[in-house]
């Protein structure tokens, strides 16, 4: 535990800083902290370039094409291209940056990175069904005392620890 | 006086510009706190590493009392801020999709991205499964997501303000709770690593 | 816990004290705009003209400025200062002031007993869209108090004051002050304790 604590930065600080970069965020330009609207930016745009007649009549992304600007273009996609170059810089830094898979030792890679995909279908799905994600809607929710941030705080993590058992295979 | 690009203080370019300074802090600390790790991540769920709930607790809560300062002296106003308005029936469900979106994948959107450019190929591969998601999401909206996603809609629900208290209170209760939460799971977390072999 | 993550957590509970304290000890510090607050944030604005002012420039012969009386025929014929227009508030958007009234040449100075049917007159002017109209602060009541029969201020009182008083006694006697007005003033007197009573009837539902 000793050289790990050294290694990463102590949570609690961490966890300020990213407060106080939350507060910028909505004090410069009035918006929460996020990730799954990035993606979702990505995925209107790529339809709207595949197939723009599709785009602008079916009601998901109807509302999400059309404007002044391509709908890659928002404040969340430069948010998270802030965010890869935040993460590479501090992984450089920490002597983090190498090619591998994270996972428990006893599931096989190709287990691992099967759940990896429907993790991340799941997680597709219910932020666009919620509002946002972790950091869209919990965090960034939380921040402002909003009611859905709450809501969602419980559901993902109060929905986490009741199924967490049936799934403990996958990480212990 | 803030927020800033709602009110036409600062340009469109000027605006995007910073967001994606506030994105790199974002990373740096998502990454520095070790949220590329996957198994740092469901360990909040097993019981043997807290660092996501620490995290996010500490920079809600640090957010809340900032802001509170800011609006309450004038410097920024929180209705004019992006405000989750409140459905609570598909944020429940959608909620609980992202548990076991969690629990499966091991990650969220937001440290996925910062984990799959850090070089992790379960995050990459995760990111690609939350893009196929939406997708999925986005072709099957009319069919089976339209009425869901609309229903149990609350409007802008102040959280203290629908239990009838201050937000001073709520923002004090909350960080009374977390600070007891943050003491109990060091408490939980040194026994359950003490008992099983955990190395990450 | 190790010290250095206590010490966060700490930092973090006194934040969330200092907010509950603030939040408990002071309330909604920008509450809205009451309807009796709104008159002060209005009278703080430049568009009142003191008495003092204006028999400054009455006594200099400024050719620019325009008195309207908006009280009625029968007390305008009674009392009015030199060179008013009577124009009763009811009358001020008829067509025929029209002329007089929108123009950006002379400064308007509109005035009644008291200050509150000049206000009223004004927010009228300013939805028509007139320009350079004032309203005599205090009006008639506020003229007499003043300028007519200004008191001696104390002996304590600031050199300023004085200064105010001898200037203010040397209006009285340029406008035939003194003794003379006295039975103007009464009968103005007795108009006053109407409007007022109206005034706070008003302020009544704020508190």
């Amino acid at each position: 535990m000793e050289d790990k604590s050294k290694k990463f930065m102590n949570p609690y600080l961490a966890g300020i800083f990213i407060g106080i970069f939350m507060v910028l965020a909505y004090y410069f330009s009035g918006e929460g902290l996020g990730a799954s609207g990035a993606l979702k930016s990505v995925v209107v745009a790529t339809v709207d370039a595949v197939n723009h007649d599709y785009a602008s009549n079916a009601s998901f992304f109807k509302a999400r094409v059309g404007g002044e600007h391509s709908p890659a273009k928002t404040w969340l996609v430069f948010e998270v291209l802030g965010v890869i170059v935040g993460a590479i810089i501090s992984a450089a830094f920490a002597g983090r940056l190498k090619m591998e898979i994270g996972k428990a030792p006893k599931i096989t890679n190709n287990k691992r990175l099967i759940y990896a995909l429907i993790g991340g279908a799941l997680f597709g799905i219910g932020s666009q069904l919620g509002r946002g994600c972790t950091s869209g809607m919990v965090m960034s929710g939380m921040g402002v005392l909003s009611l859905s941030g709450f809501i969602g705080l419980i559901a993902i993590f109060g929905g986490g620890y009741i199924i967490a058992y049936f799934f403990r295979k996958l990480w212990i | 006086m803030g927020p800033l690009f709602p009110q036409e203080l600062i340009s469109e370019e000027i605006n995007i510009l910073i967001g994606f300074f506030i994105g790199i802090g974002f990373g740096f600390f998502l990454e520095a706190a070790g949220f590329t790790n996957t198994r740092k991540l469901a360990g909040v769920f097993y019981g043997y590493d807290f660092v996501v709930l620490k995290v996010f607790f500490s920079a809600a809560i640090t957010a809340a009392i900032i802001m509170f300062f800011l609006n309450h002296y004038g410097i920024m106003d929180i209705n004019l801020t992006f405000y989750p308005q409140t459905y609570w029936i598909p944020t429940l469900i959608g909620g609980f999709i992202m548990a076991f979106g969690f629990i499966i994948g091991g990650f969220c959107p937001g440290t996925s991205i910062c984990a799959a450019v850090t070089g992790k190929i379960d995050a990459m591969i995760f990111v690609l499964g939350a893009i196929i998601g939406i997708f999925g999401y986005a072709f099957s909206f009319d069919l089976l997501w339209k009425d869901l996603r609309n229903s149990g809609a609350m409007g802008r629900v102040n959280i203290a303000e629908w239990m009838g208290i201050s937000d001073g209170l709520f923002i004090l209760l909350l960080t009374i709770i977390a600070a007891v939460a943050f003491f109990a799971v060091s408490i939980i977390q040194k026994k359950v690593v003490a008992s099983t072999n955990y190395k990450l | 816990m190790n010290k250095i993550s206590i010490l966060f957590v700490v930092l973090l509970v006194i934040g969330a004290f200092g907010v509950f304290i603030i939040d408990s000890t002071q309330k909604e510090p920008f509450e809205k705009v009451q309807p009796c607050d709104l008159i002060d944030i209005i009278s703080q604005t430049n568009k009142y003209v003191t008495t003092d002012e204006l028999a400054r420039k009455m006594m200099s012969d400024d050719p620019t400025i325009m008195l309207i009386d908006l009280r009625t025929k029968t007390e305008f014929e009674k009392y009015s200062l030199s060179g008013a227009i009577n124009i009763p508030l009811e009358n001020l958007a008829d067509k025929q002031y029209k002329e007089v009234l929108d123009q950006d040449v002379r400064t308007i100075i509109l005035y009644s007993n008291s200050s509150d049917l000049a206000v009223k007159a004004w927010m009228l002017t300013s939805r028509l869209t007139y320009k350079n109209i004032y309203i005599l602060k205090g009006g008639l009541n506020r003229w007499v108090e003043t300028i007519l029969k200004p008191k001696e201020p104390k002996e304590t009182a600031l050199r300023t004051e004085f200064e105010m008083y001898s200037f203010r006694k040397a209006a009285s006697y340029y406008f035939g002050g003194g003794s003379t007005v006295g039975e103007t003033v009464i009968k103005k007197k007795t108009s006053l304790p109407i409007k007022r009573k109206k005034k706070s009837a008003a302020g009544g539902g704020c508190d």
